[in-house]
């Protein structure tokens, strides 16, 4: 990553810092995804853009940003892309996925806090992210506490603009988030100095549907008796969507899909007959946390599914295309919004519902349910949810993790009496 | 009627539970309705409205907590723990004899605690905005309101008149300057009461069911206190003065409070759910009962509100009035929003009000006395 050391010096960033990231990035890239047999040929996209994380698409970033077009840095799948797309912003994730970065947020944050947001804060005040650098806003949500409170600090650093989630789903939290998502469009329109209309929005609209139908179409593939990707080079796949031009986004899965459903028709597995398929459910997996995922697949198992915000969470359900009157695409948005389970809404019966499903649609043999430490809402969700398995006969395994290898044998311990337990 | 009974292994309670329990039993029988709270937030006029008796439901308590390990996580406020773990095992007497639960929100560990208590009895949760300036926030809020009310009717089987309410809330806000009246007891310098009667008095009396008698009370004990300080205590040199701040502290005041006092400093005052956080501020007896009780209890400054800007404005005003030579802030563990807000209330209070501040993070078990110890010890020797 060397080509752009001007363009981090011009950002502002913390170089010497930097420079220890961009060392041990590549050897995690390398233990990870390279040792991988029978890999699709088509994640040579997505290896390119984890090779040049913090380069190729920081450099297109600040290349609209001189265009005139603003960057928003999101942190929550409840953000409605569609708004800021409209009016030809660009939307990037925030989520901070190492350690690397979870000192500097203790610095300000107490260290009982979700490895995420710390990490998330520690990239901001460390100076060691380009995607923090190039955001011109960034767009919280009120989903969890320690989300919520450490905005309060992000935003003496960088302007900040916050969204009211609801917590429960009656028809006036509904109403509510409609209002609230029209509130964020005009404020995105002051931000842009664009205006959202029928036309620009229905577009938005469609093309972050075409993205989405597009990530569906390869965790279709992933359905298939005959698995056709890994887990990990999935997940990759989802957590870049975060970062990537949705239109590009939407051709490299189509693209990846095609060669995924040859694949299938050839009979070609990146796994031996019998390798037990495993659905991950709980808190998200932000770049570069690969951690699960690979021990997981190196102990016996295959994901199959994520049922998660780097996961079916992100892409699941439609928006209504069909709206003709901005008040109504508004109400579309947030019914499509308000159909995303996360443990942030009481109750959260609907996740269950859809861990089921999941089970079932990607014939899974058990489920991994890990939240990440200080995650108190998966974590108290992990009763109801592995009672709901136990009764469905789906054996499961909670896990409670953080961003730092110290317990990654203990981990892979657990995780490879899971698999036997299951083989048995 | 049908007969109220008592929970199956009743004879091998300790007195004082028992005690409680049979007082509950009688009110009761007495017809009296009766529903569980959990926060400051809760409006209480509308439960008195309701003709109903509103009973905390926050336990403290580490025997509570195992029990409630079996389905909540561990790592999990003492508070949330200690409530669900009395109310699942029959040994808290306000939960066995509620007829509904009364909830909010609020943070993220008692919303999710709340769907697993909602399994075992009538639980209502009214949703409160994450923010208390945010567009719509209020009239949201009053809708919950309005909602809480219609739950009750329903659930009852009864119409609760605004004169009804109206008159609560004059009642209310009486016992709410009663209480204030009697925390600026510890104003005085040097103060005549300690801390821990401070506290301990106000959480006995959340349990008086008779609101005119506690206000009587209330008002006897701060003449008493008052005449007391001028004749034995005015003029007097006075031990350091501190002021606790953060979570609510009754199920660490034997640990904390209690240590502080043993340790040569004078608890004055309580910036949290057990102080005056939420007495200062009296529900508008002018307008609309709804849209007071709305308005009132939306200014709350706990940390679940983002931005909270609200709770380092009581907090000055608090360390000026109390004549605070130090802040100490407890903070019950896995408590999110509070251990957030730590650093901005650290500077305010070393930067702006320049006396010394400590926090502490701890919970009900007793494992780290003798590191509170040496740590509370260190705090007051820096503020003598």
């Amino acid at each position: 990553m060397s080509d752009y050391v001007q363009m981090w010096k011009d950002l502002g960033m913390d170089l010497e810092t930097h420079d220890l990231l961009c060392q041990v990035l590549p050897t995690a890239v390398g233990d990870v995804y390279l040792t991988q047999e029978n890999r699709p040929t088509a994640m040579d996209f997505w290896d390119l853009v984890i090779s040049e994380v913090h380069g190729i698409r920081p450099a297109e970033l600040i290349a609209a940003q001189k265009e005139g077009r603003k960057v928003f840095g999101t942190f929550c799948v409840y953000v409605p892309d569609e708004v800021i797309v409209a009016a030809n912003g660009i939307v990037t994730g925030l989520c901070g996925g190492s350690q690397f970065w979870v000192p500097d947020g203790e610095t300000v944050l107490p260290k009982s806090t979700c490895p995420l947001v710390k990490a998330s804060v520690g990239a901001r005040l460390g100076r060691t992210c380009p995607f923090f650098r190039i955001a011109d806003m960034y767009v919280g949500e009120t989903t969890c506490d320690g989300k919520k409170k450490a905005y309060e600090i992000l935003g003496e650093d960088v302007p900040m603009y916050i969204m009211d989630v609801p917590q429960m789903k009656r028809e006036k939290d509904i109403l509510k988030w409609k209002d609230e998502i029209a509130e964020f469009a005009k404020k995105v329109e002051e931000f842009t100095g664009n205006k959202i209309t029928v036309e620009n929005l229905a577009e938005a609209i469609r093309v972050i549907n075409e993205k989405r139908k597009a990530l569906q179409r390869v965790y279709d593939c992933r359905k298939s008796e005959c698995l056709p990707i890994s887990g990990r080079d999935a997940l990759l796949m989802t957590q870049i969507s975060f970062f990537d031009d949705p239109v590009r986004c939407a051709q490299m899965c189509n693209r990846l899909a095609d060669e995924l459903e040859q694949r299938i028709k050839d009979g070609v597995s990146v796994v031996p007959a019998g390798t037990k398929r495993i659905l991950v459910t709980g808190t998200p997996l932000a770049v570069p946390n690969w951690k699960l995922h690979n021990i997981i697949e190196t102990s016996g198992g295959a994901v199959v599914c994520e049922e998660m915000c780097t996961g079916t969470r992100y892409f699941e359900n439609l928006v209504d295309e069909s709206k003709t009157t901005l008040d109504e695409q508004f109400m579309a948005l947030s019914e499509r919004y308000m159909k995303t389970n996360c443990a942030c809404f009481t109750p959260n019966t609907g996740r269950i519902d859809d861990i089921l499903r999941l089970c079932n649609e990607y014939k899974v043999d058990g489920v991994i349910d890990c939240s990440l430490k200080f995650c108190c809402l998966y974590d108290t969700e992990k009763y109801s949810v592995s009672r709901a398995l136990k009764d469905a006969g789906v054996p499961v395994l909670s896990l409670e993790t953080d961003y730092t290898d110290t317990d990654a044998e203990q981990l892979r311990t657990r995780i490879g009496a899971f698999i036997e337990m299951i083989n048995g | 009627m049908s007969e109220i009974k008592l929970p199956q292994d009743f004879v091998s309670y300790p007195e004082a539970r028992k005690q409680a329990f049979m007082k509950l039993k009688a009110l009761k029988e007495s017809g009296r309705r009766v529903v569980g709270t959990f926060c400051t937030y809760t409006p209480q006029e509308l439960v008195d409205a309701a003709d109903a008796t509103p009973v905390s439901l926050c336990a403290i308590g580490e025997d509570n907590i195992p029990p409630a390990e079996k389905v909540l996580p561990k790592n999990l406020c003492p508070l949330i723990k200690a409530s669900f773990g009395g109310a699942v095992t029959d040994r808290c007497p306000f939960f066995y004899f509620s007829d509904m639960v009364l909830a909010e929100t609020t943070c993220d560990g008692k919303k999710k605690m709340y769907e697993y208590l909602g399994k075992i009895k009538h639980t209502h949760v009214m949703q409160l905005p994450p923010g208390q300036f945010g567009e719509g926030a209020l009239a949201f809020w009053k809708s919950e309101v309005e909602a809480l009310r219609k739950d009750l009717e329903q659930f009852y089987g009864i119409t609760i008149s605004d004169e009804k309410i109206a008159e609560a809330i004059k009642l209310r806000n009486r016992e709410r300057k009663a209480i204030l009246n009697y925390y600026k007891v510890g104003a005085l310098k040097p103060s005549p009461l300690s801390g821990y009667e401070l506290n301990t008095i106000i959480t006995s009396n959340e349990y008086a069911f008779d609101i005119e008698k506690k206000i009587e009370f209330l008002e006897k004990r701060t003449a008493e206190l008052t005449e007391k300080y001028h004749k034995e205590y005015e003029g007097k040199p006075s031990r350091p003065r501190v002021l606790i701040s953060g979570c609510p502290t009754h199920g660490v005041i034997d640990k904390v409070i209690k240590r502080i006092e043993e340790l040569g400093a004078d608890v004055v005052g309580f910036e949290n759910c057990c102080g005056p956080r939420e007495k200062a501020d009296l529900v508008d007896e002018t307008k609309d009962p709804i849209t007071a009780i709305a308005e009132k209890y939306l200014r709350i400054n706990c940390s679940v509100m983002s931005p909270n800007p609200g709770r380092l404005e009581t907090l000055g005003n608090m360390i000026d009035e109390y004549k605070a030579d130090g802040v100490i802030e407890v903070v019950l563990m896995a408590c999110h929003t509070f251990a957030a807000e730590t650093s901005t209330v650290k500077d305010f209070v070393t930067k702006e009000k320049g006396i010394p501040f400590l926090s502490i993070t701890t919970d009900y078990s007793t494992t780290d006395q003798g590191q509170i110890d040496t740590r509370l010890g260190a705090f007051i020797e820096l503020m003598s």
